[in-house]
Formats: structure tokens, sequence, C-alpha cells
């Protein structure tokens, strides 16, 4: 066990240096530059930005300058946020989109979990035609009209909710975002839950358990819903990457500080440090939940057992 | 009619039925049996004989679109239409089942001793600790070794044979009244087929319980059971004593059942006829448990140092249980997979010849596999399977030709010619077996590798397939290695056996010395297990 956590975080470093490698020169292929502003700036102001920056320095040089800044937590300065490096920016934000994207994960996981077991055991009656239906609106529907719609009704016609904001960090704050942050991801876990629930519960060893006598409670979650989580449990780890490095669109909407919003605006101002910033915190999350689930799935399944 | 003197479970007018979109499919047509305590009752049909739905019906276990309907009484409560509460308090306490699949029936995710604890624990109550000591006892009692360490296993770290024990151990759990076991050895090899079915009879003398046995096999019933039910298209056909059946059957279908055992011999060709294939020294290895970053392997060795000639006009009979070799060697035969030997076509040495030297010789070396379902593309006409080869081989042929040539095989293996422009999920079995052989022949082949052809199909298809196989080498005189696990067939098709074992030739002679004088004891076990269940 130990040894292949070890092995999967040698892994992990290669890994990490090819998504670094890529995405650095990406970002230096796209046209324009981080001080290419709609009215230009006057030629020695430009020159003396390229040289504080080092970004008149030979491409090759840049970018081993960061790969080695990057190795000591260094991720450079933010080029449009002049008062914060990027390591201060990510650092700020995180705590906000790791909260927000928590409550949004769990809401995801046991809402559609739940869901799709129902309309699974219902299999073609109304209630599962209920819960698909729904799970396509979530999956169709983007987060920039739902967050906009719930904010109209709970926050503006009803008054129940703040329309955004992180106040004071009280849960009321959260609720909204976290709902249209959950949509789309809830929707695809009903539809994961429902398509494995209803394989599972058609495998031969359900039958063994019914000829047993089992009562359905007992058939349904110690036999069937065990296996059907597999599925589950492998979309997970990309899923739990996207939600707590925050949502672009969700924490613009409700003004959350969080990262979320960096890797857009990044981009868009091709603040090359920022978004190169962004990609490792990305990449990193990835890797670790990858790494969580293949042992939360050797925990599920003893025959993917890692030892 | 059944007497109804001590029937325990009396079934009476029980009708299954499956709703499908082409409309109700009646799969049990209002039948009546009576199983009497302590007795074994076999339940005997062809695929498609409704002999599994009606176990399925009584016992609540239909799928969503199966109906039941009749009665089905257990000891005089009715068990058709009862609430699954009361109905579970029947299911595994005293009537019990065992499975056709020993490898999927178990739940994969917990371990072996859990799983025949559980109706322990639901229907006597109790924690599973308490249950523990029970179980072991049940290990001991199926015959699985070092139970002690055995009941902390997964179903995937058991073999097939061990899986069946487990779960005859979970249906022994509540001693139950009724056994009803589905096809239980259809999935083992037959030295293991022996074992459960000796298994099951001991337990049986032992605690008395009646057992329901559904099979296809009238071998297992000849020895294992005390009356007789044969079932066909949802009937009951005829239902007696053993040896009545046997001896005196009444119906048509029953005598043609009994009259389906694989039977005839080929006639042997000439010792001087030229060979057409041999191998010597032939292996085949693999590396197994590679470590990451190359650390050491294992390597098994699948097919081990044998030797095979094969004459012009002969069959040579491979025989052995799963994981024998015999697929892996003639796989290696036909060069489709890497392997070390000395290998010779007619006059062409083919040692060293890859897949590109290979093609021209492909044409007279045909392969047929077991699986007709698995084996024809579904997306693909018969006519355009069967001549999928010629585009490889002559490519020069013209449509007409093509088509006129696949007209020919077709007729030549008993199938409407006008069937070639339809889908293969149109045909049964035995029909796609035919399929499949009509693909080799249309080839005119030398030499067909027959890899199991007649396992997945019922018996009666079964001697049509070895009868059109037989026909045909006469015919083209063609040569075959015949595959298989099933003694009866091989003694009927071949004229040459060859008894493989962990890759090894255990024993090979003429097929009359091979049967009826043994020398080896895996032969004997083999032949005793086949033919005296």
């Amino acid at each position: 066990m130990i040894s292949f956590v070890l092995r999967r975080l040698a892994s992990a470093v290669p890994t990490l240096f090819i998504v670094v490698t890529i995405s650095f020169f990406l970002m230096r292929f796209a046209p324009g530059g981080p001080f290419n502003l709609e009215r230009p700036l006057p030629p020695t102001t430009m020159e003396n930005l390229m040289r504080t920056y080092h970004l008149d320095q030979p491409l090759w040089r840049q970018y081993v300058t960061y790969l080695s800044n990057a190795v000591t937590g260094d991720f450079g300065p933010s080029y449009i946020y002049h008062d914060n490096n990027v390591a201060q920016l990510i650092g700020k934000g995180l705590p906000y989109s790791m909260e927000l994207g928590f409550y949004a994960l769990i809401l995801a996981v046991v809402g559609g979990v739940i869901a799709g077991t129902i309309a699974a055991l219902r299999q073609n009656s109304f209630l599962d035609f209920a819960v698909m239906s729904v799970s396509t609106i979530g999956v169709t529907v983007p987060n920039f009209v739902v967050g906009p719609v719930l904010t109209l009704i709970f926050a503006i016609m009803l008054a129940w909710l703040p329309a955004g904001g992180w106040g004071d960090g009280s849960f009321r704050f959260l609720v909204l975002p976290m709902i249209a942050l959950a949509l789309p991801q809830l929707a695809v876990f009903a539809r994961l839950t429902r398509g494995s629930m209803i394989e599972a519960l058609n495998t031969d060893h359900i039958r063994t358990a019914k000829a047993y006598g089992l009562p359905s409670r007992a058939v349904v979650i110690t036999h069937a819903m065990r296996g059907a989580m597999l599925p589950v449990v492998s979309y997970l780890a990309p899923c739990a990457a996207a939600l707590l490095t925050g949502s672009a669109v969700v924490e613009t909407i409700f003004t959350i500080p969080g990262v979320g919003r960096y890797f857009v605006l990044g981009a868009i101002n091709r603040d090359y440090t920022l978004v190169m910033g962004t990609v490792i915190l990305i990449a990193i999350f990835v890797i670790v939940f990858n790494l969580l689930v293949d042992i939360l799935y050797g925990l599920l399944d003893p025959r993917v057992r890692h030892d | 009619m059944a007497d109804t003197t001590d029937s325990i479970l009396t079934v009476r007018g029980l009708k299954v039925d499956f709703s499908t979109p082409d409309g109700t499919v009646e799969a049990v047509k209002g039948i009546d049996l009576d199983v009497h305590a302590g007795e074994t009752l076999a339940v005997v049909g062809e695929s498609g004989s409704g002999k599994s739905q009606t176990m399925m019906g009584i016992m609540g276990l239909l799928a969503k679109n199966g109906m039941v309907a009749g009665s089905a009484r257990y000891r005089g409560q009715e068990l058709i239409g009862l609430p699954p509460k009361a109905l579970n308090e029947v299911r595994g306490s005293k009537i019990t089942m065992i499975f056709q699949e020993p490898m999927t029936s178990l739940d994969p995710l917990y371990t072996i001793g859990r799983q025949i604890a559980e109706p322990i624990v639901h229907h006597r109550g109790g924690t599973f600790r308490e249950a523990r000591k029970r179980v072991l006892e049940l290990l001991e009692l199926v015959g699985i070794p070092e139970p002690a360490r055995r009941i902390d296993s997964y179903p995937h770290e058991l073999s097939g044979g061990q899986r069946q024990r487990v779960m005859i151990a979970m249906a022994l759990a509540n001693e139950p009244d009724i056994l009803i076991a589905d096809e239980p050895t259809t999935a083992l090899d037959v030295t293991i087929q022996a074992q459960i079915l000796d298994l099951l009879k001991s337990l049986q003398q032992r605690f008395g319980m009646a057992i329901v046995l559904i099979t296809h096999d009238l071998g297992i019933v000849k020895h294992f059971a005390d009356r007789v039910a044969v079932m066909r298209r949802g009937e009951v056909v005829e239902q007696g004593r053993t040896p009545e059946i046997f001896e005196r059957p009444k119906s048509d279908y029953t005598k043609m059942l009994l009259a389906a055992e694989p039977s005839g011999r080929k006639v042997s060709p000439p010792d001087h006829a030229p060979i057409i294939l041999e191998g010597r020294d032939m292996a085949v290895e693999y590396a197994i448990g590679k470590g990451l970053f190359g650390g050491s392997s294992t390597v098994f060795r699948a097919v081990d140092g044998v030797n095979l000639r094969l004459r012009q006009g002969q069959t040579i009979g491979i025989v052995g249980e799963s994981g024998s070799g015999k697929s892996t060697l003639g796989r290696a035969l036909l060069r489709l997979l890497p392997s070390s030997g000395y290998y010779r076509f007619g006059t062409t040495d083919i040692s060293g010849f890859d897949r590109s030297t290979m093609r021209p010789l492909r044409r007279e070396l045909q392969l047929v596999f077991q699986d007709p379902y698995g084996s024809l593309s579904p997306r693909l006409t018969v006519g355009e399977i069967i001549t999928e080869g010629l585009y490889v081989h002559e490519p020069e042929l013209s449509r007409a030709e093509r088509d006129r040539r696949a007209i020919a095989a077709l007729k030549e293996v008993g199938l409407d010619p006008a069937s070639r422009n339809r889908y293969p999920h149109e045909f049964s079995g035995g029909q796609r077996q035919r399929i499949a052989i009509a693909r080799a022949m249309i080839l005119k082949p030398k030499v067909v590798i027959l890899d199991e052809p007649t396992s997945a199909l019922d018996r009666s298809v079964q001697g049509q397939v070895i009868e059109l196989l037989r026909d045909l080498q006469r015919k083209h005189g063609l040569s075959y290695i015949f595959i298989s696990h099933d003694l009866s067939v091989v003694k009927a098709m071949s004229d040459y056996v060859i008894v493989m074992r962990n890759g090894r030739i255990v024993e090979e002679g003429q097929t009359d010395a091979i049967f009826e004088a043994p020398r080896e004891p895996y032969t004997k076990t083999l032949i005793g297990a086949a033919f005296n269940v």
C-alpha cells in the first residue's frame, strides 16, 4: 500500500513537468502579451516593463528560470494584480473556493447517488422519468443561467438568502452558489448511479441474494450499491478537482473572492504567471484526487486491491 | 399425473409469461410437478424448454418482464403471489438454490465467509461473528481445504469448483427441505463436475433434503435422479421414474433426446496417408506477474514440449480440462501466436513464418470457434461473413462468382442459401455454427482446427453438427484437429486422441485404445467422470 502511494507520487513529478512545459509554451505562442492593452503603451514604457519582468530574455531562459523558481514555491509576480505575487493570490483565494467546492461536492454526490438509486429502483416509472428529466436540465442549462435565476427567486423575490458575496462566511451566503456549482455535477452523478445501479441489480449475485431471502434493503444497500458505486467513485476525482479549485462563472455571479476567476482572467489578460499558477494548482488537485480515488477503489473492490 | 401422497412441493398449472416488445412469450405453459421429501427430481430439457424459468417463477426470481400464474404449494403454503416478506421466510431457509454460473453467482466484493453467513444471520438471527463457527463447519462439510484460511477469501481467489462448493455451503446453511440446483455443473470441468455431484449426493444422504436438478445433461440424470420430468417448449412431455424413462421412453421427444448422444465412428485414413501438418517440441510461454519496473517475472508454460502429426483425412482429438493448453496448442499450430518448435505444413517448413509469409497458406488452414454468438460479426450479413475470406485469398473473383460460392457453401452446410442476406442474430446457435463452418469451407481448406465447436450447443443439435463435420471430411478429404473437453463428442469424431494436462501430453493413442484401455490414472479419471457420473 505504502509503496503503491509512493510510486504514484513519484510518477506525479513527470506528469506535472509535462503539464507545466506544455502550458508554458502554449501560452507564449498565443498572440498578444500581458502589456498589449487596447491603447498601446509608449515604446520606452513597454521596453521597461519587458525588462522588469524579464520578458525580453530568450524564451528557453525564461522557461528555465520559471521552472527553477517554481520548484522553490516561487510562481512569480502577477502582471496584472501588481500588489500580489501568484502564490499570494492563490493562497488568499483558495480557502474560499475550497470551502464552497467542498459543500458543493457533498451535495452533488449525496444528492446524485440518492436520486440515481431511486430512479434505478423504480426504472421506467414516473419517478425515474422525473429524476432523469431534472438531471438533463442540470447538465444542459449552464450555471450562468442557473445562478441568476436562483438569485432572482431566493434572494430578490423571496429575500430568504443573500444575493452574493462571502459576508461573514456563514452558511447562508454559501447556499445559492453551492447549488449553482453542484447542480451539473449532481446531474452527472445521478445518471452514472442510475446506469450502474440498473446493471448491478441485474447481476447473478443479486439473484443469489434474493434467492436466499435477504430483505430488499440488504439486497440493494449491501450488494447492489457497493458494486454500483465503482463507476461513481471513478468520476469523483475529476469532479472533486474541478469543484474545489473554483468556478469562474459561479464565483463571478456571486462575487466570491475565490481562485476560480483567476484562470479565465489570467488567460484573457495574458497574465502568464497567473495562468501557470492556476494550471499547476488544478493539476496537483487532479493528481491527488486520482490517487485518493484509486485507494478508495481498492477498499471497495478486493479484486483491484494494491498490496 | 404424479401422485401427491408425500409431495412437499406441489406445482399445478404453473405458467410463466414474458412480455416482450414482440408480444407475450409463453415460457411455461401450465405444468404440473411434484417434489417428494428426500428424492431427487431431474427436470430435463434443452435451452428454451422453460425448465429454469419454472423454478425462477416459483421462487419469485423472474426478470422484471416475467409473470407467473398457477399454483406452487410448499407443504401446503401457496408460494405464488406470496408477499415478498413471507416469501423471504421460505427462500434461503426452507428452499435454497444453487446456480449454473459459479463465477458470477457470488458477490465479488465480499468474502465467502460473510456471504455464507448472510442467510444464517438473516433467517436465524445472531451476529456475523456468531455465525462464523457454523460457516467453518459448512466449509469443512463441502470439502473446501483449509476452511480457517479460506473463510476470508474473496470469490475471485477460488476456482470454479470451489465457488460452487461455497454456493452449496450457502444452500445447506439453514438445513433446507428442498435444494434447487440449476445446471450446477454445466460450467465446470468433467472431473470437477463428478466431484460436485458426488458431494451433492452424499449431502443429500446425510441431511435428507429433496433435490430438484435442472439440467440438459442426460448422463447426469441417469446416475443422479430418482425421477425425471422431461420439458419441451414450456410443457412437461413425460414424467416418471428414472429407469423407466431411460428404458421405456414414451414420448418421441424423450426418445430423440436419448438418441441424441453422439454416436457412430469415423473411418480412419490409411496408415500411409501423407502427413499434412506437423509440430515438434511445440512450446508457448507467457510471462506473468511482471513488476512495474521490470521486476522478476514468472514464466507460465501454456504448452510445453508437445509433438503432433496430422495425416490427410485424419482427425486428432485433443482432450483436456480448462487450462490444459489445448486451445493454445491449436493456435500455435496455426502460427497464430508466438511459439517455439518446428512446424511443417505439407512439405513446407513454416517454423519461422510470420504474418505475411503465413497469409498465402491461411486459406488451407482454417479455424472454427466454440462460441457461435461471439465469433460472427453482428453487423455483417451471413453472405458477407462467409465470403470475407475470398476477398483476401481470391480478390479477382467477380461479385456474381462470390455469390455463387456463398450459395454453394451454405447448401453444403445444410442452410437455405436465401439466408445469406440475413444477420447472425436471426439464427439459432446450431445454425450459427453451420455459418461458421461455411465460412471455413468456402476457402476449400486442407486442415480445419475445430475448437470446441459443439460445446455451446444442445445435445440434439450437437449430434447434427458432428454429422455434418464428418460428411464434409469424407467428401473433401479434410484433416481435423478437434479440440474439446467433451469426451463423448471426441469419441465420435476422432481417429487418434491426445490427452493434455498442464500444457503437456499425458497420454495419446488410437481412439479405441484410449477409451477402452486408458493407461494413465488421469485419463482414467477423465473417462470415468465423463461416462459414469
